[in-house]
């Protein structure tokens, strides 16, 4: 019988290993865990800590070169005081979660349903185009979701639709968030339908034949076979599309800029670069665009871990209930 | 152990390999990704020591590309006066010139200042004085312009825009106009006659024909079908020095006695209220701020809109780039005029217009600020400022323009010209961003359908948000 104690096993009737031993294998441990944390602390942890500070500052670009100036939470107090930081906070859930749903979860998990379920290589083939928006330059991808949306007499709807009768409309700007979730959701897709794909197709094959056997439905074998066995990916995809959501805008502002009118479309992470990078007449508010990223990451850091309760990560990353020596 | 040697000795190779690996010298500076920039060094016979100077310019290819050009063609020039004085030292220029946006533009300053890599000119809007000469960016040249001859023939009215706190910190590179430009056709299809549309420019100037009597006929234009619903008038497609000069006319002031700027809260409402009606009457779509320039210059130059706001340098734009198949200036002439602002009845009532001078400033990481400003002065020269001017579309800058052949008959620049008689300027005031950010904010609201009272709190409470002391709201 063996038990395994941090990282080293011992055997009953053997010698402990030695000291030297023992410190060999803690280094070596960090050796490998080195790089990864180095990696983490310079590119993760220190430009949240940046962040931070600077979002304690009144940094601008009227006084960039000046010495920083602290102004304390300033910088939050102006942000919660923002009469639009209740819609753009709104906007910002809406759109994750209805893309997330729809779109980088859902839709990813029926397209890897159905192409794992038909003809490999047609599969092959339908998830290859799905990465087509994912591959395209961004510029490109809006521009052309801008030409297809245009106002009248342009637009591609508008080109198909006039057959029909269908009065010619600013379709982008009659409906901003149908068209802010397709763009991003059409990316957005590809990502977990990779993931989920490879994960059903590493399903030992017996488990669904033994079901079959046992006269599972398909929708059955669904159910009670592939989703408990992806479990892992779910929540993997989940988690990282959440995240990758609340952070990104950079579709949005290509597209709307946050309209039309007032805050329609805008999310969080927009209104961050806004204030901090991109005003019409150049007036960069680091500090309190910092504020409003530093707010983003402690919501991000809030989701991650509803999210790792709700799937019950520690449960998935349990140690093996056999090991094998 | 001896399992992870080799991987850590491939490791500590491969670390060492990347670090050796010299780093490619660029041959053309990419500032973004999506960013046209040009670079041409100009290099003469050099007889003396060659000192490189880089020039920025922002320039809306190819009509303004002058800006930076200009500066190009004065080399010569420049390094001719130099052997005179018997300075040994000769210029060799690099241009980086693109169409990038203002604030990234500005932004890209900024940043390249603060880590000592700035260039020795930058050609920016007159109000980014505002931000640069506190933040120790700029070289104050007030001393040196006496040393330049060139100088004396710029228009003294331009000079204002070059100042803060008492001092010059640039020199005028062009002017213009933002007129308002009319469809003379579909005037006509209305019923004006001839003599109507031809007398629009001085009807205006005289303050018989306002800001009001343009909404009326833009509606009337929209009830007879002469154009379609919010295309009786247009204003530019997002945020912009315009917009300053409906506040002006409203009977706004910006700036006071001290630093603060001022909001005037009953000229703003008064521009609200006229935009959420332009909105609520047909006038005007509720989608116009969509900031798409293409359709914009499409919609006005395809004769879809009655009346639009816009500036000098379009003229040049639209017959360049948009009807040069169509006859190119003939057709514009044909089709379209252009007059001043009208002034709102219920504000001044005075006619206006807004001009933004660009600068050539000089960083104060710059080397040889006096060889930048030599170049400078032989790039501000009637001939090289006036070919500029016709091909940009933008007034010029000299007196002697005036009795100069060439930009005299320029049709388009001297019928525009008589507007800088009532021209307004933007602040070169540290707040002025932020300021025009607030404002703007309002007039999003009012064309949004939030009424022009709840337009102008939403105005207020970013400016109080933003500039706390630094704005005096009245």
């Amino acid at each position: 019988m063996a038990e395994a104690v941090m990282g080293r096993k011992v055997i009953r009737g053997q010698k402990p290993p030695s000291r030297w031993a023992q410190f060999k294998a803690t280094m070596g441990a960090w050796g490998f865990m080195g790089p990864a944390t180095v990696l983490v602390l310079v590119f993760f942890f220190l430009p949240v800590v940046i962040l931070f500070v600077i979002s304690l500052t009144d940094l601008s670009s009227s006084n960039f070169s000046d010495p920083l100036t602290f102004v304390g939470l300033n910088n939050y107090v102006r942000l919660f005081r923002d009469r639009f930081f209740p819609k753009i906070l709104g906007n910002t859930f809406f759109y994750v979660a209805v893309t997330l749903s729809c779109f980088n979860v859902g839709m990813a998990l029926l397209l890897a349903l159905l192409t794992t379920h038909i003809n490999r290589r047609a599969g092959f083939f339908f998830r290859l185009i799905w990465l087509l928006p994912r591959i395209t330059p961004s510029v490109i991808y809006i521009l052309m979701w801008r030409r297809i949306s245009h106002q009248p007499p342009f637009g591609l709807i508008n080109q198909l639709l006039a057959p029909f009768g269908v009065e010619p409309q600013y379709w982008l700007f009659e409906q901003p968030w149908l068209f802010v979730i397709l763009v991003n959701g059409f990316v957005g897709a590809s990502f977990g339908l990779i993931l989920f794909s490879s994960a059903i197709e590493a399903i030992p094959r017996d488990l669904i034949t033994a079901a079959k056997v046992d006269g599972a439905s398909t929708w059955q074998s669904i159910r009670d076979i592939v989703l408990p066995m992806i479990r892992w990916p779910l929540l993997f995809v989940t988690t990282y599309q959440t995240l990758s959501l609340l952070t990104s805008f950079e579709y949005i502002l290509l597209l709307t800029e946050g309209g039309p009118g007032l805050y329609t479309t805008e999310v969080w992470a927009l209104t961050a670069y806004k204030r901090a990078l991109k005003t019409y007449f150049g007036h960069n508010q680091w500090g309190y665009g910092a504020a409003w990223g530093f707010v983003l990451v402690i919501i991000g850091i809030a989701m991650s871990i509803i999210y790792l309760r709700v799937f019950r990560f520690n449960e998935l990353v349990q140690e093996p209930k056999i090991d094998v020596l | 152990m001896k399992r992870w040697t080799p991987i850590m000795a491939l490791f500590v190779v491969v670390a060492l390999i990347l670090t050796a690996c010299p780093s490619p010298t660029p041959e053309v500076k990419v500032v973004k990704e999506t960013v046209i920039v040009e670079k041409e060094v100009v290099k003469e016979v050099q007889v003396g020591q060659p000192i490189h100077i880089v020039a920025r310019c922002k320039a809306a290819p190819p009509h303004e590309e002058g800006r930076c050009n200009n500066l190009v063609s004065a080399v010569g020039a420049a390094n001719a006066a130099l052997a005179e004085k018997g300075d040994d030292r000769r210029i060799e220029l690099e241009i980086i010139q693109d169409n990038a946006d203002w604030g990234d533009y500005k932004t890209e300053f900024e940043l390249a200042s603060d880590a000592g890599q700035a260039p020795d000119i930058v050609c920016s809007g007159h109000e980014h004085i505002g931000d640069w000469g506190p933040a120790g960016y700029l070289v104050d040249v007030t001393a040196m312009l006496g040393d330049y001859t060139e100088f004396d023939d710029v228009i003294d009215a331009l000079w204002a825009s070059t100042e803060w706190n008492g001092k010059r910190w640039g020199v005028p590179q062009d002017a213009e106009a933002r007129p308002m430009f009319y469809n003379k056709t579909l005037l006509a299809e209305l019923g004006w006659s001839d003599a109507d549309i031809e007398s629009l420019p001085d009807r205006i100037m005289s303050g018989e024909f306002t800001w009001e009597d343009m909404f009326d006929t833009a509606e009337e234009a929209v009830k007879a079908g002469v154009v379609k619903e919010g295309n009786g008038w247009w204003h530019r497609p997002k945020n912009g020095g315009d917009f300053l000069y409906y506040y002006y006319t409203a009977g706004g002031e910006i700036v006071g006695d001290g630093d603060a700027l001022i909001f005037d809260k009953a000229a703003a409402l008064k521009v609200y209220e006229k935009l959420y009606a332009a909105v609520d009457r047909g006038i005007l779509s509720d989608t116009r701020l969509d900031g798409d320039w293409t359709g914009w210059h499409t919609g006005i130059t395809d004769g879809d809109v009655l009346f639009a706001f816009g500036g000098s340098w379009n003229w040049a734009e639209w017959f360049s780039n948009y009807v040069a198949d169509r006859g190119g200036q003939d057709y514009l002439w044909e089709h379209f005029g252009f007059a001043a602002i009208p002034g709102m009845a219920n504000g001044t009532g005075k006619p206006t217009t807004l001009t933004h001078p660009l600068i050539y400033m000089i960083s104060s990481a710059s080397e040889h600020p006096d060889l930048a400003l030599l170049l400078i002065s032989k790039a501000s020269v009637k001939e090289l400022n006036t070919d500029y001017a016709i091909a940009s579309g933008h007034l010029g800058i000299l007196k002697s323009q005036a009795e100069y052949g060439p930009y005299m008959s320029a049709k388009f620049l001297t019928q525009v010209l008589p507007l800088l008689d009532v021209t307004t300027f933007l602040p070169n005031s540290p707040h002025w961003s932020a300021w025009s950010n607030g404002y703007y904010e309002g007039i999003q609201a009012a064309e949004s359908g939030f009424s022009a009272e709840d337009a102008l709190d939403l105005a207020v409470d970013y400016l109080q948000n933003e500039l706390g002391e630094n704005v005096v709201i009245r």
